[in-house]
């Protein structure tokens, strides 16, 4: 049966077309819960109506079923938290300048 | 957590917003190269033909015709609305660019009948914008301050056509009570001001942050820009409806240099609260396009007292003033932001649905960055020797440096083109 980290590491392939990084270290995959035959990412995006979101969404929930086929993906898309700079990893700030 | 209501499934189709840019980048390597063509013109009184030609070439052609196809781009995403007709944004494209054609070969002509035609089909395709952006707009649900400004400036533009179509007419058959060169400052602080100014402004709420990741700052001070900018254009739009000069005109012309100050000092906000230390080409060419704002807006104030300057003094410091602001501001804060919206776009029509199934190129992979980098330095190396040469009437500086503006504006094709021509990778990100 796939792991939490697993997922964690397969959604480590989904890059931010526009940063260039991945969106596990820009911090926003807030959850990733796995029950009976169902994934369930909650995540946010940096901003608000951001024009990627639907792509973004889409490549998560592809990557993810090509993980565990088998498995319903639900991708939860909140804004609640907020995202915040302090979110990203030492690496993804180090990437872009801070 | 709360699950998101936003929607953003109402994509703006890839056929017209590309055509609209396409036609942009090529209108902007057309006007470079008349310009270089006709270097020789650059100087003198700013009312002559082929100058009014080469002005109608970079307004429209290249500045309005670049934000139309952004307005169809961005409205929907960043509204949240679907756009009214996609059928009026193609008729209106081919009225716009059959219309502008005949226009600014009218004005070389300078045959005032042909003129007032084709100026009535420009604004017929103004006109068409206006309400299909409108009739879009109308639907927003959630409104925003870039929202306003969008709205603001449409009425702006609705205010610069009634004013072109008017001067026109004039042209043709003089009926105007006022001066004609008089107004015509007003249509150009309209359109400059009111119309492009003003989406430039809205939109930069919007995209600077979202492109210099910028977090945590007060959109306050965009509130009083918009209100210091709107009185004063009020002012100027009374005051050059009178024959004589009277106190609204420095005082209108203050508030909107303040205006613009507070602008830049928005900015200033944003960019200090950005996650992206490392400005990327796009965002260069976006401060340095700021920084041309600053230096124009200063030239704005100086010209206020025009009647104080020597004739031939001033009309080099006429004409410096309209290059800043249409080759310097506006010129360079679209290059910079089409480096950021044209990748998109694309990507977003070619690999989209492919994202998890197949390897998709970044963004910035798009584009050779080096090309871009050599091409922002030679096209701010050549306004400034542009800017010297009317400054010091040279000719031979004229041609070098237009010269140099048209390589650069061919590297900037060439990169373009590179985009829209993209194709999928097939090893790896």
């Amino acid at each position: 049966m796939v792991t939490e980290e697993q997922v964690m590491n397969t959604l480590r392939t989904v890059i931010d077309p526009e940063i260039g990084i991945n969106i596990v270290d820009l911090g926003l995959v807030y959850d990733v819960i796995i029950e009976e035959a169902m994934i369930t990412v909650t995540m946010t995006l940096t901003t608000p109506g951001c024009p990627m979101h639907g792509s973004i969404t889409g490549w998560v929930e592809n990557q993810v079923k090509a993980l565990e086929p088998g498995y319903e993906v639900l991708v939860n898309l909140v804004w609640e938290p907020v995202w915040t700079p302090d979110k990203m990893s030492e690496e993804a700030k180090q990437e872009l300048g801070q | 957590m709360q699950p998101t209501q936003i929607a953003g499934k109402m994509p703006p189709s890839y056929k017209i917003v590309g055509k609209y840019f396409v036609s942009s980048i090529l209108g902007f390597a057309a006007l470079t190269f008349l310009m270089f063509l006709n270097a020789d013109s650059m100087k003198g009184y700013h009312f002559q033909p082929k100058l009014l030609g080469l002005t109608h070439i970079a307004t429209l052609g290249w500045i309005t015709m670049i934000i139309f196809g952004a307005m169809f781009q961005l409205v929907p995403v960043v509204l949240q609305v679907k756009l009214f007709s996609e059928k009026l944004a193609e008729a209106q494209f081919w009225i716009f660019l059959f219309g502008l054609t005949g226009m600014v070969l009218s004005f070389f002509k300078f045959d005032t009948f042909l003129l007032a035609i084709f100026a009535s089909l420009v604004s017929l395709a103004m006109l068409i914008f206006i309400f299909n952006i409108t009739m879009s707009m109308i639907k927003v649900k959630e409104w925003n301050i870039t929202g306003t400004y969008i709205a603001t400036a449409l009425f702006y533009l609705f205010l610069t056509v009634v004013a072109g179509i008017m001067m026109a007419m004039n042209l043709y058959d003089p009926y105007f009570k006022t001066n004609h060169l008089e107004y015509l400052k007003l249509h150009a602080h309209l359109a400059f001001v009111g119309w492009v100014s003003m989406v430039i402004m809205g939109v930069s709420y919007k995209l600077i942050p979202m492109f210099s990741l910028s977090h945590g700052f007060s959109l306050k001070p965009a509130k009083w820009v918009f209100g210091f900018i709107n009185a004063g254009l009020l002012l100027l739009t009374v005051e050059y409806h009178f024959p004589e000069r009277t106190i609204m005109l420095p005082i209108g012309t203050l508030l909107i240099a303040v205006g613009n100050l507070i602008f830049l000092y928005q900015v200033y906000l944003i960019m200090k609260s950005r996650v992206r230390k490392i400005l990327d080409v796009g965002l260069t060419y976006t401060m340095v396009s700021f920084g041309m704002m600053f230096i124009s807006t200063a030239l704005g104030i100086f010209l206020v007292f025009e009647k104080f300057l020597e004739p031939g003094y001033l009309e080099k410091l006429v004409l410096i003033y309209g290059y800043l602001i249409l080759l310097g501001y506006f010129s360079l804060i679209i290059v910079g932001q089409m480096y950021k919206i044209v990748p998109f776009l694309v990507w977003f029509h070619k690999f989209s649905a492919k994202v998890g199934l197949e390897p998709v190129p970044m963004l910035k992979d798009m584009y050779d960055e080096n090309y871009a980098k050599i091409e922002f330095v030679i096209m701010n190396c050549a306004l400034a020797g542009t800017v010297a040469g009317i400054a010091f009437g040279n000719q031979t500086v004229m041609y070098i440096s237009t010269g140099f503006i048209f390589l650069s504006s061919l590297i900037f094709m060439k990169n373009m083109f590179s985009i829209f021509l993209t194709k999928g990778i097939k090893n790896g990100n």
